[in-house]
Protein backbone atom coordinates (compact mmCIF):
# COMPACT_ATOMS: atom_id res chain seq x y z
CA UNK A 1 0.00 0.00 0.00
CA UNK A 2 2.77 2.43 0.98
CA UNK A 3 4.87 1.91 -2.42
CA UNK A 4 1.52 2.41 -4.01
CA UNK A 5 1.17 5.40 -2.65
CA UNK A 6 4.72 6.34 -3.75
CA UNK A 7 4.25 5.57 -6.76
CA UNK A 8 1.28 7.94 -7.25
CA UNK A 9 3.06 10.33 -5.80
CA UNK A 10 5.80 10.06 -8.39
CA UNK A 11 3.96 10.28 -11.41
CA UNK A 12 2.03 12.97 -9.90
CA UNK A 13 5.04 15.28 -9.89
CA UNK A 14 6.19 14.01 -13.11
CA UNK A 15 2.87 15.65 -14.96
CA UNK A 16 3.31 18.24 -12.64
CA UNK A 17 6.91 19.33 -13.83
CA UNK A 18 5.94 18.36 -17.80
CA UNK A 19 2.53 20.45 -17.74
CA UNK A 20 4.05 23.64 -17.71
CA UNK A 21 6.96 22.46 -20.56
CA UNK A 22 3.80 21.35 -22.45
CA UNK A 23 2.21 24.86 -21.96
CA UNK A 24 5.20 26.76 -23.34
CA UNK A 25 5.41 24.45 -25.90
CA UNK A 26 2.16 25.00 -27.34
CA UNK A 27 2.47 28.74 -26.83
CA UNK A 28 5.79 28.74 -28.59
CA UNK A 29 4.02 27.51 -31.90
CA UNK A 30 2.74 30.57 -33.30
CA UNK A 31 2.86 32.74 -30.31
CA UNK A 32 4.32 36.36 -31.57
CA UNK A 33 7.69 37.08 -30.98
CA UNK A 34 8.63 41.06 -30.48
CA UNK A 35 11.44 43.63 -29.67
CA UNK A 36 11.73 46.78 -28.59
CA UNK A 37 14.81 49.58 -29.95
CA UNK A 38 14.89 51.27 -26.39
CA UNK A 39 13.87 50.47 -22.78
CA UNK A 40 14.32 54.47 -21.10
CA UNK A 41 12.14 57.29 -22.36
CA UNK A 42 12.12 61.06 -21.14
CA UNK A 43 9.03 62.12 -21.01
CA UNK A 44 7.52 60.26 -23.58
CA UNK A 45 8.83 60.28 -26.76
CA UNK A 46 8.76 57.23 -29.69
CA UNK A 47 9.37 53.54 -29.29
CA UNK A 48 10.33 51.31 -32.26
CA UNK A 49 8.29 48.07 -32.14
CA UNK A 50 9.61 45.26 -34.43
CA UNK A 51 8.50 41.12 -34.15
CA UNK A 52 7.00 38.45 -35.96
CA UNK A 53 3.64 36.72 -36.05
CA UNK A 54 2.04 34.07 -37.72
CA UNK A 55 1.25 35.73 -41.46
CA UNK A 56 -1.93 36.52 -42.53
CA UNK A 57 -3.09 37.66 -38.87
CA UNK A 58 -3.80 41.13 -37.76
CA UNK A 59 -1.30 42.04 -35.19
CA UNK A 60 -2.54 44.14 -31.61
CA UNK A 61 0.06 45.51 -29.17
CA UNK A 62 -1.32 46.25 -25.81
CA UNK A 63 0.79 48.83 -23.87
CA UNK A 64 0.07 49.44 -20.11
CA UNK A 65 1.86 51.32 -17.12
CA UNK A 66 2.46 48.32 -15.20
CA UNK A 67 3.97 50.70 -11.33
CA UNK A 68 1.44 53.28 -11.25
CA UNK A 69 -2.70 52.68 -11.23
CA UNK A 70 -5.70 55.28 -10.43
CA UNK A 71 -8.71 55.28 -9.83
CA UNK A 72 -11.33 55.62 -12.12
CA UNK A 73 -15.40 55.69 -11.87
CA UNK A 74 -18.54 56.20 -13.31
CA UNK A 75 -22.07 56.62 -12.66
CA UNK A 76 -24.58 54.31 -14.00
CA UNK A 77 -27.69 56.10 -14.45
CA UNK A 78 -28.94 55.13 -17.85
CA UNK A 79 -32.16 53.30 -18.29
CA UNK A 80 -32.22 49.98 -19.14
CA UNK A 81 -33.89 48.93 -22.72
CA UNK A 82 -34.93 45.60 -21.40
CA UNK A 83 -36.85 46.37 -18.21
CA UNK A 84 -37.17 50.04 -18.13
CA UNK A 85 -35.19 50.59 -15.22
CA UNK A 86 -32.67 53.21 -13.81
CA UNK A 87 -30.08 51.34 -12.61
CA UNK A 88 -28.30 53.52 -10.63
CA UNK A 89 -25.70 51.72 -9.74
CA UNK A 90 -22.06 53.45 -9.30
CA UNK A 91 -18.87 51.76 -10.79
CA UNK A 92 -15.56 52.20 -9.12
CA UNK A 93 -11.96 50.93 -9.54
CA UNK A 94 -8.42 51.89 -7.67
CA UNK A 95 -6.65 49.58 -10.09
CA UNK A 96 -6.69 50.92 -13.46
CA UNK A 97 -3.58 51.33 -15.16
CA UNK A 98 -2.46 54.76 -15.55
CA UNK A 99 -1.29 54.32 -18.98
CA UNK A 100 -3.51 51.70 -21.49
CA UNK A 101 -3.82 51.81 -25.00
CA UNK A 102 -4.22 48.90 -27.56
CA UNK A 103 -2.56 49.52 -31.21
CA UNK A 104 -4.09 47.86 -34.13
CA UNK A 105 -2.65 47.44 -37.47
CA UNK A 106 -3.08 50.77 -39.99
CA UNK A 107 -5.72 49.51 -42.22
CA UNK A 108 -8.18 49.63 -39.32
CA UNK A 109 -7.36 53.35 -39.47
CA UNK A 110 -11.04 53.79 -41.18
CA UNK A 111 -12.60 52.42 -38.27
CA UNK A 112 -11.10 54.85 -36.10
CA UNK A 113 -12.18 57.32 -38.03
CA UNK A 114 -15.47 55.94 -37.49
CA UNK A 115 -15.58 56.13 -34.19
CA UNK A 116 -14.25 59.60 -33.71
CA UNK A 117 -17.09 60.64 -36.07
CA UNK A 118 -19.52 59.53 -33.48
CA UNK A 119 -18.13 62.31 -31.20
CA UNK A 120 -18.34 61.77 -27.49
CA UNK A 121 -21.02 59.10 -27.52
CA UNK A 122 -18.34 56.03 -28.58
CA UNK A 123 -18.12 52.89 -26.60
CA UNK A 124 -14.61 51.58 -25.94
CA UNK A 125 -16.40 48.02 -26.05
CA UNK A 126 -18.19 48.53 -29.27
CA UNK A 127 -14.67 49.78 -30.70
CA UNK A 128 -13.22 46.68 -29.83
CA UNK A 129 -15.48 44.10 -30.91
CA UNK A 130 -15.87 46.03 -34.37
CA UNK A 131 -11.95 46.51 -34.43
CA UNK A 132 -11.52 42.84 -33.53
CA UNK A 133 -8.87 44.08 -30.98
CA UNK A 134 -10.99 42.43 -28.04
CA UNK A 135 -8.92 39.72 -28.26
CA UNK A 136 -6.29 42.08 -26.96
CA UNK A 137 -7.93 43.36 -24.03
CA UNK A 138 -5.95 41.59 -21.27
CA UNK A 139 -5.12 43.63 -18.97
CA UNK A 140 -7.73 45.74 -17.12
CA UNK A 141 -10.19 42.88 -17.75
CA UNK A 142 -8.71 41.30 -14.39
CA UNK A 143 -9.07 45.02 -12.10
CA UNK A 144 -10.77 44.82 -9.34
CA UNK A 145 -14.19 46.54 -10.14
CA UNK A 146 -15.81 47.97 -6.75
CA UNK A 147 -20.17 48.58 -7.44
CA UNK A 148 -22.42 50.21 -4.89
CA UNK A 149 -26.12 50.47 -5.02
CA UNK A 150 -26.89 54.44 -4.94
CA UNK A 151 -29.77 55.89 -3.73
CA UNK A 152 -31.18 58.93 -3.48
CA UNK A 153 -31.24 58.64 0.38
CA UNK A 154 -27.43 57.36 0.18
CA UNK A 155 -26.34 60.21 -2.13
CA UNK A 156 -28.18 62.98 0.04
CA UNK A 157 -26.38 61.98 3.12
CA UNK A 158 -23.56 61.53 1.10
CA UNK A 159 -22.90 57.62 0.89
CA UNK A 160 -21.97 55.76 -2.20
CA UNK A 161 -24.76 53.35 -1.21
CA UNK A 162 -24.35 49.92 -0.55
CA UNK A 163 -21.45 47.66 -1.66
CA UNK A 164 -23.30 44.74 -4.15
CA UNK A 165 -21.17 41.56 -4.25
CA UNK A 166 -18.14 41.29 -6.50
CA UNK A 167 -18.79 41.48 -10.12
CA UNK A 168 -18.00 38.25 -11.77
CA UNK A 169 -15.64 37.69 -14.62
CA UNK A 170 -17.41 38.72 -17.60
CA UNK A 171 -19.28 41.31 -15.93
CA UNK A 172 -16.17 42.96 -14.47
CA UNK A 173 -14.48 43.26 -17.87
CA UNK A 174 -17.42 45.20 -19.58
CA UNK A 175 -17.50 47.34 -16.59
CA UNK A 176 -13.83 47.24 -16.92
CA UNK A 177 -13.89 48.62 -20.53
CA UNK A 178 -16.51 51.40 -19.23
CA UNK A 179 -14.45 52.71 -16.37
CA UNK A 180 -11.43 52.82 -19.61
CA UNK A 181 -13.57 55.40 -21.30
CA UNK A 182 -14.59 57.12 -18.09
CA UNK A 183 -10.69 57.52 -17.14
CA UNK A 184 -9.29 58.14 -20.87
CA UNK A 185 -12.30 59.98 -22.35
CA UNK A 186 -11.51 60.08 -26.38
CA UNK A 187 -10.60 57.17 -28.11
CA UNK A 188 -7.45 58.15 -29.66
CA UNK A 189 -6.17 57.71 -25.73
CA UNK A 190 -6.42 54.25 -26.06
CA UNK A 191 -6.58 53.12 -29.65
CA UNK A 192 -4.11 53.65 -31.89
CA UNK A 193 -4.06 52.31 -35.52
CA UNK A 194 0.25 51.79 -35.70
CA UNK A 195 1.14 48.33 -37.03
CA UNK A 196 2.65 48.18 -40.05
CA UNK A 197 1.78 44.29 -40.61
CA UNK A 198 3.84 42.62 -43.74
CA UNK A 199 2.31 39.11 -45.56
CA UNK A 200 4.96 37.25 -43.97
CA UNK A 201 4.19 37.95 -40.40
CA UNK A 202 6.76 40.82 -39.29
CA UNK A 203 5.31 43.55 -38.25
CA UNK A 204 6.60 46.77 -37.03
CA UNK A 205 5.05 50.37 -35.15
CA UNK A 206 6.34 53.48 -34.57
CA UNK A 207 4.34 53.81 -31.14
CA UNK A 208 4.03 57.55 -29.94
CA UNK A 209 3.99 57.33 -25.29
CA UNK A 210 2.70 60.66 -25.48
CA UNK A 211 4.28 63.14 -22.46
CA UNK A 212 2.67 64.03 -19.51
CA UNK A 213 2.27 60.49 -18.26
CA UNK A 214 3.10 58.57 -15.17
CA UNK A 215 6.74 57.42 -14.64
CA UNK A 216 7.62 53.73 -14.10
CA UNK A 217 7.59 50.78 -15.88
CA UNK A 218 5.72 50.03 -19.11
CA UNK A 219 4.66 46.81 -20.82
CA UNK A 220 4.26 45.83 -24.09
CA UNK A 221 2.96 42.85 -25.75
CA UNK A 222 2.01 41.69 -28.98
CA UNK A 223 -1.18 39.60 -29.59
CA UNK A 224 -2.57 38.17 -32.41
CA UNK A 225 -5.49 35.89 -30.52
CA UNK A 226 -6.80 35.51 -27.13
CA UNK A 227 -4.49 32.55 -26.24
CA UNK A 228 -1.24 34.22 -28.53
CA UNK A 229 0.06 36.73 -27.01
CA UNK A 230 4.18 37.04 -26.77
CA UNK A 231 6.29 37.87 -23.64
CA UNK A 232 6.22 41.26 -22.92
CA UNK A 233 8.88 44.11 -23.20
CA UNK A 234 9.12 46.08 -20.48
CA UNK A 235 10.32 49.80 -20.97
CA UNK A 236 10.87 52.37 -18.22
CA UNK A 237 9.36 56.13 -18.81
CA UNK A 238 11.38 58.56 -16.53
CA UNK A 239 10.27 62.34 -15.37
CA UNK A 240 12.53 64.93 -13.84
CA UNK A 241 11.33 68.46 -12.16
CA UNK A 242 9.34 70.29 -12.19
CA UNK A 243 7.23 67.76 -14.13
CA UNK A 244 6.18 65.63 -11.03
CA UNK A 245 3.31 62.88 -11.30
CA UNK A 246 0.65 63.41 -9.70
CA UNK A 247 -0.90 60.02 -7.47
CA UNK A 248 -4.55 60.86 -7.51
CA UNK A 249 -5.00 62.25 -10.73
CA UNK A 250 -3.22 59.92 -12.66
CA UNK A 251 -0.89 61.80 -14.72
CA UNK A 252 2.50 63.67 -14.73
CA UNK A 253 2.68 67.58 -15.34
CA UNK A 254 5.19 70.65 -14.80
CA UNK A 255 3.98 71.88 -11.57
CA UNK A 256 5.13 75.83 -12.56
CA UNK A 257 2.07 76.11 -15.11
CA UNK A 258 -0.43 75.50 -12.28
CA UNK A 259 1.52 77.80 -9.95
CA UNK A 260 1.68 80.38 -12.48
CA UNK A 261 -2.33 80.01 -13.54
CA UNK A 262 -2.97 80.57 -9.76
CA UNK A 263 -0.92 83.47 -8.95
CA UNK A 264 -2.53 85.02 -11.85
CA UNK A 265 -6.13 84.27 -11.07
CA UNK A 266 -5.49 84.86 -7.32
CA UNK A 267 -4.10 88.60 -8.15
CA UNK A 268 -7.36 89.23 -10.52
CA UNK A 269 -9.79 87.55 -7.47
CA UNK A 270 -8.31 89.83 -5.66
CA UNK A 271 -9.27 92.98 -7.64
CA UNK A 272 -12.25 91.30 -8.22
CA UNK A 273 -13.16 91.41 -4.68
CA UNK A 274 -14.28 87.32 -5.12
CA UNK A 275 -12.00 84.15 -4.76
CA UNK A 276 -10.23 83.13 -7.66
CA UNK A 277 -11.83 79.33 -7.54
CA UNK A 278 -14.79 79.91 -9.75
CA UNK A 279 -11.77 80.94 -12.95
CA UNK A 280 -9.54 78.23 -11.68
CA UNK A 281 -11.58 75.63 -12.13
CA UNK A 282 -12.69 75.96 -15.54
CA UNK A 283 -9.55 77.15 -17.01
CA UNK A 284 -7.81 73.88 -15.26
CA UNK A 285 -10.15 71.54 -16.86
CA UNK A 286 -10.25 73.00 -20.10
CA UNK A 287 -6.41 73.52 -20.05
CA UNK A 288 -5.13 70.13 -18.75
CA UNK A 289 -7.85 67.40 -20.30
CA UNK A 290 -5.69 64.87 -18.43
CA UNK A 291 -6.71 66.37 -15.05
CA UNK A 292 -10.17 64.30 -13.87
CA UNK A 293 -12.44 66.70 -12.70
CA UNK A 294 -12.82 65.34 -9.24
CA UNK A 295 -9.48 66.28 -8.36
CA UNK A 296 -9.45 69.57 -9.59
CA UNK A 297 -12.06 70.63 -7.72
CA UNK A 298 -11.11 68.69 -4.64
CA UNK A 299 -7.33 70.51 -4.76
CA UNK A 300 -8.81 74.00 -5.39
CA UNK A 301 -11.32 74.07 -3.31
CA UNK A 302 -8.73 73.31 0.02
CA UNK A 303 -6.69 76.61 -1.30
CA UNK A 304 -8.37 79.19 -0.28
CA UNK A 305 -9.50 77.55 3.33
CA UNK A 306 -6.47 79.72 4.55
CA UNK A 307 -6.93 83.31 2.66
CA UNK A 308 -10.73 82.09 4.61
CA UNK A 309 -9.61 81.94 7.69
CA UNK A 310 -6.94 84.79 7.78
CA UNK A 311 -10.05 86.79 6.69
CA UNK A 312 -12.02 86.06 9.22
CA UNK A 313 -9.48 86.50 11.97
CA UNK A 314 -9.19 89.95 10.98
CA UNK A 315 -12.64 90.48 10.89
CA UNK A 316 -13.01 88.95 14.45
CA UNK A 317 -10.45 91.21 15.56
CA UNK A 318 -12.72 93.99 14.95
CA UNK A 319 -15.60 92.63 15.72
CA UNK A 320 -17.18 92.91 12.59
CA UNK A 321 -18.28 89.61 12.23
CA UNK A 322 -21.98 88.64 13.46
CA UNK A 323 -21.57 85.05 14.85
CA UNK A 324 -25.34 84.01 15.08
CA UNK A 325 -25.83 85.05 11.34
CA UNK A 326 -22.72 83.49 10.20
CA UNK A 327 -23.01 80.22 11.65
CA UNK A 328 -26.37 79.79 11.19
CA UNK A 329 -26.12 80.11 7.84
CA UNK A 330 -22.89 78.40 8.44
CA UNK A 331 -24.92 75.23 9.45
CA UNK A 332 -26.60 75.43 6.26
CA UNK A 333 -24.01 75.50 4.41
CA UNK A 334 -21.89 72.44 6.48
CA UNK A 335 -24.71 70.53 5.20
CA UNK A 336 -24.40 71.62 1.50
CA UNK A 337 -20.68 70.92 1.79
CA UNK A 338 -21.21 67.00 2.88
CA UNK A 339 -23.47 66.35 -0.72
CA UNK A 340 -21.57 68.46 -3.05
CA UNK A 341 -18.48 66.17 -3.07
CA UNK A 342 -20.11 63.22 -3.73
CA UNK A 343 -22.09 64.87 -6.50
CA UNK A 344 -18.71 65.76 -8.44
CA UNK A 345 -17.66 61.78 -8.45
CA UNK A 346 -21.03 60.81 -9.57
CA UNK A 347 -21.13 63.45 -12.91
CA UNK A 348 -19.30 63.01 -16.12
CA UNK A 349 -16.67 65.82 -17.34
CA UNK A 350 -19.25 66.81 -20.07
CA UNK A 351 -21.95 67.55 -17.24
CA UNK A 352 -19.54 69.58 -15.10
CA UNK A 353 -18.60 71.61 -17.77
CA UNK A 354 -21.95 72.45 -19.15
CA UNK A 355 -23.59 73.00 -15.38
CA UNK A 356 -20.20 74.95 -14.74
CA UNK A 357 -20.57 77.03 -18.28
CA UNK A 358 -24.01 78.47 -16.88
CA UNK A 359 -22.64 78.68 -13.99
CA UNK A 360 -20.38 81.14 -14.89
CA UNK A 361 -22.86 82.67 -17.01
CA UNK A 362 -24.87 83.76 -14.09
CA UNK A 363 -22.02 84.94 -12.08
CA UNK A 364 -21.26 87.54 -15.30
CA UNK A 365 -24.64 88.46 -15.11
CA UNK A 366 -23.82 89.33 -11.34
CA UNK A 367 -20.56 90.96 -12.10
CA UNK A 368 -22.60 93.22 -14.77
CA UNK A 369 -25.58 93.72 -12.59
CA UNK A 370 -22.34 95.22 -9.83
CA UNK A 371 -21.26 97.92 -12.73
CA UNK A 372 -24.96 99.35 -13.11
CA UNK A 373 -25.69 102.99 -12.54
CA UNK A 374 -28.19 101.90 -10.21
CA UNK A 375 -25.86 99.50 -8.21
CA UNK A 376 -22.92 101.80 -7.91
CA UNK A 377 -25.11 104.55 -6.25
CA UNK A 378 -26.73 102.46 -3.64
CA UNK A 379 -23.14 100.88 -3.10
CA UNK A 380 -21.50 103.83 -3.07
CA UNK A 381 -23.85 104.36 0.20
CA UNK A 382 -23.36 101.42 1.41
CA UNK A 383 -19.45 101.47 0.74
CA UNK A 384 -19.54 104.75 3.40
CA UNK A 385 -21.11 103.39 6.02
CA UNK A 386 -18.97 100.04 5.52
CA UNK A 387 -16.38 102.66 6.21
CA UNK A 388 -17.86 104.16 8.36
CA UNK A 389 -18.48 101.00 10.31
CA UNK A 390 -15.39 99.87 9.70
CA UNK A 391 -13.24 103.11 11.51
CA UNK A 392 -15.54 102.84 14.09
CA UNK A 393 -14.70 99.49 15.10
CA UNK A 394 -10.67 99.36 14.40
CA UNK A 395 -10.94 102.23 16.75
CA UNK A 396 -12.49 100.41 19.43
CA UNK A 397 -10.52 97.53 19.07
CA UNK A 398 -6.93 100.00 19.45
CA UNK A 399 -9.25 101.49 22.69
CA UNK A 400 -9.21 97.78 24.49
CA UNK A 401 -5.86 97.51 24.04
CA UNK B 1 -34.39 86.26 13.31
CA UNK B 2 -33.47 89.33 14.95
CA UNK B 3 -29.81 89.85 14.86
CA UNK B 4 -27.72 92.62 16.57
CA UNK B 5 -24.61 94.52 15.34
CA UNK B 6 -22.97 97.75 16.20
CA UNK B 7 -25.77 98.91 18.39
CA UNK B 8 -28.44 98.55 15.32
CA UNK B 9 -31.16 95.39 15.15
CA UNK B 10 -31.78 93.72 11.83
CA UNK B 11 -34.37 91.35 10.96
CA UNK B 12 -32.79 88.09 9.14
CA UNK B 13 -35.31 85.87 7.06
CA UNK B 14 -33.43 82.79 8.12
CA UNK B 15 -35.61 80.12 6.08
CA UNK B 16 -34.25 82.34 3.18
CA UNK B 17 -30.44 82.44 4.71
CA UNK B 18 -30.52 78.82 5.00
CA UNK B 19 -32.21 77.19 1.90
CA UNK B 20 -30.06 79.75 -0.04
CA UNK B 21 -26.93 78.96 1.78
CA UNK B 22 -27.57 75.40 1.43
CA UNK B 23 -28.11 75.55 -2.50
CA UNK B 24 -24.90 77.69 -3.16
CA UNK B 25 -22.97 75.21 -0.65
CA UNK B 26 -23.79 72.20 -2.77
CA UNK B 27 -23.12 73.79 -5.85
CA UNK B 28 -19.64 75.50 -4.75
CA UNK B 29 -18.78 72.11 -2.72
CA UNK B 30 -19.75 70.08 -6.02
CA UNK B 31 -17.24 72.38 -8.19
CA UNK B 32 -14.67 73.37 -5.93
CA UNK B 33 -14.87 77.32 -5.55
CA UNK B 34 -15.60 79.34 -2.45
CA UNK B 35 -19.13 80.55 -3.14
CA UNK B 36 -18.55 84.19 -1.89
CA UNK B 37 -19.80 85.95 -5.56
CA UNK B 38 -23.45 83.77 -4.74
CA UNK B 39 -23.26 84.71 -0.67
CA UNK B 40 -22.77 88.25 -0.86
CA UNK B 41 -25.44 89.11 -3.25
CA UNK B 42 -27.99 86.21 -1.25
CA UNK B 43 -27.26 88.09 1.79
CA UNK B 44 -27.70 91.56 0.81
CA UNK B 45 -30.66 91.14 -1.79
CA UNK B 46 -32.36 88.10 -0.63
CA UNK B 47 -32.35 88.83 2.90
CA UNK B 48 -31.89 92.39 2.56
CA UNK B 49 -29.15 93.15 4.82
CA UNK B 50 -26.62 95.89 4.79
CA UNK B 51 -23.32 95.46 3.22
CA UNK B 52 -21.25 95.82 6.41
CA UNK B 53 -22.67 93.09 8.12
CA UNK B 54 -22.67 90.90 5.05
CA UNK B 55 -18.99 91.29 4.72
CA UNK B 56 -17.64 89.25 7.81
CA UNK B 57 -20.45 87.32 8.86
CA UNK B 58 -20.71 85.94 5.04
CA UNK B 59 -17.35 84.45 4.72
CA UNK B 60 -17.50 82.95 8.11
CA UNK B 61 -20.74 80.85 6.67
CA UNK B 62 -18.63 80.25 3.69
CA UNK B 63 -15.93 79.05 5.96
CA UNK B 64 -17.71 76.08 7.19
CA UNK B 65 -18.92 75.40 3.69
CA UNK B 66 -15.10 74.97 2.62
CA UNK B 67 -13.78 73.05 5.41
CA UNK B 68 -16.31 70.74 5.10
CA UNK B 69 -15.59 70.41 1.53
CA UNK B 70 -12.39 70.46 1.66
CA UNK B 71 -12.80 67.66 4.03
CA UNK B 72 -15.23 65.35 1.85
CA UNK B 73 -12.76 65.63 -1.08
CA UNK B 74 -10.17 64.52 0.68
CA UNK B 75 -12.30 61.19 2.14
CA UNK B 76 -13.21 60.64 -1.41
CA UNK B 77 -9.91 60.59 -2.44
CA UNK B 78 -9.91 64.30 -4.94
CA UNK B 79 -7.43 65.65 -3.17
CA UNK B 80 -4.04 66.00 -4.39
CA UNK B 81 -0.87 66.72 -2.63
CA UNK B 82 1.74 67.59 -5.03
CA UNK B 83 -1.01 69.42 -6.86
CA UNK B 84 -2.12 71.53 -3.79
CA UNK B 85 1.34 72.37 -2.58
CA UNK B 86 2.05 73.75 -6.25
CA UNK B 87 -1.22 76.09 -6.40
CA UNK B 88 -1.24 76.90 -2.74
CA UNK B 89 1.79 79.47 -2.59
CA UNK B 90 0.49 80.52 -5.41
CA UNK B 91 -2.75 81.37 -4.06
CA UNK B 92 -0.93 83.15 -0.81
CA UNK B 93 1.44 84.79 -3.02
CA UNK B 94 -1.57 86.39 -5.20
CA UNK B 95 -3.83 87.28 -1.98
CA UNK B 96 -0.44 89.82 -1.08
CA UNK B 97 0.37 90.97 -4.35
CA UNK B 98 -3.60 91.70 -5.18
CA UNK B 99 -4.19 94.56 -2.46
CA UNK B 100 -1.37 96.41 -3.83
CA UNK B 101 -2.48 96.14 -7.24
CA UNK B 102 -6.42 97.11 -6.13
CA UNK B 103 -5.51 100.63 -5.45
CA UNK B 104 -4.31 101.51 -8.36
CA UNK B 105 -7.09 100.35 -10.43
CA UNK B 106 -10.75 101.13 -11.03
CA UNK B 107 -13.12 98.55 -9.65
CA UNK B 108 -15.51 98.64 -12.93
CA UNK B 109 -12.94 98.46 -15.39
CA UNK B 110 -12.22 94.81 -13.22
CA UNK B 111 -15.34 93.90 -13.16
CA UNK B 112 -16.75 94.44 -16.58
CA UNK B 113 -12.98 93.01 -17.73
CA UNK B 114 -14.25 89.81 -15.76
CA UNK B 115 -18.09 90.17 -16.72
CA UNK B 116 -16.65 89.59 -20.31
CA UNK B 117 -13.68 87.04 -19.21
CA UNK B 118 -16.71 84.99 -17.59
CA UNK B 119 -19.42 84.76 -20.52
CA UNK B 120 -16.30 83.80 -22.80
CA UNK B 121 -15.36 81.01 -20.52
CA UNK B 122 -18.25 80.25 -20.10
CA UNK B 123 -19.90 79.57 -23.82
CA UNK B 124 -16.33 77.59 -24.42
CA UNK B 125 -17.68 75.18 -21.42
CA UNK B 126 -20.70 74.91 -22.91
CA UNK B 127 -18.94 73.76 -25.88
CA UNK B 128 -20.33 76.59 -28.54
CA UNK B 129 -17.05 77.85 -29.63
Amino acid sequence: MKEKLKLLKMVFVVLACLLPVSAAFAQDQGAPTLQIDRTELKNGGVIKVTGKAPPGQPVFLEVWAVDKTVRANQFDNKRDEETGKIPYIFYITHDMPAYYKIFMPSELQPKLDAIKAEGGKWSFSKALKETGADVAYNVPAGIKVDHYQATLMASVIGSRGTLLPALDADENKKRSMQLIKSRFRSYDKVLGADVNVAPDGTFSADINIRSGLAPGKYRIAAVVDRNLRSQPAEFENKISFPTMYLKNAGTSMNLLWPFLLTLVVAIFGVLMGAGGGFILNPLLVSIFPMLPHTVVAGTVMPTVLFSQGSGIYNYSKIKFINWKLGIGIGCAMLLGGFIGPKLTEMITLAQFKFAFGWILLVLAGLMFWQTTAGYLAKNKKEQAILKEFKKRAEEAAKAKK
Amino acid sequence: MKVEFWGQEFHANMIVGCIGGFLIAVMSSMFGFGGGPFMVPLMTVAMRLPMYIVVGSSLLAIFFNTAMGTLRHYQFGNFDLLFFLAMFPAALLGGYIGPQIAKRVSPIVVKRVACVGLILLGLKLLGLY
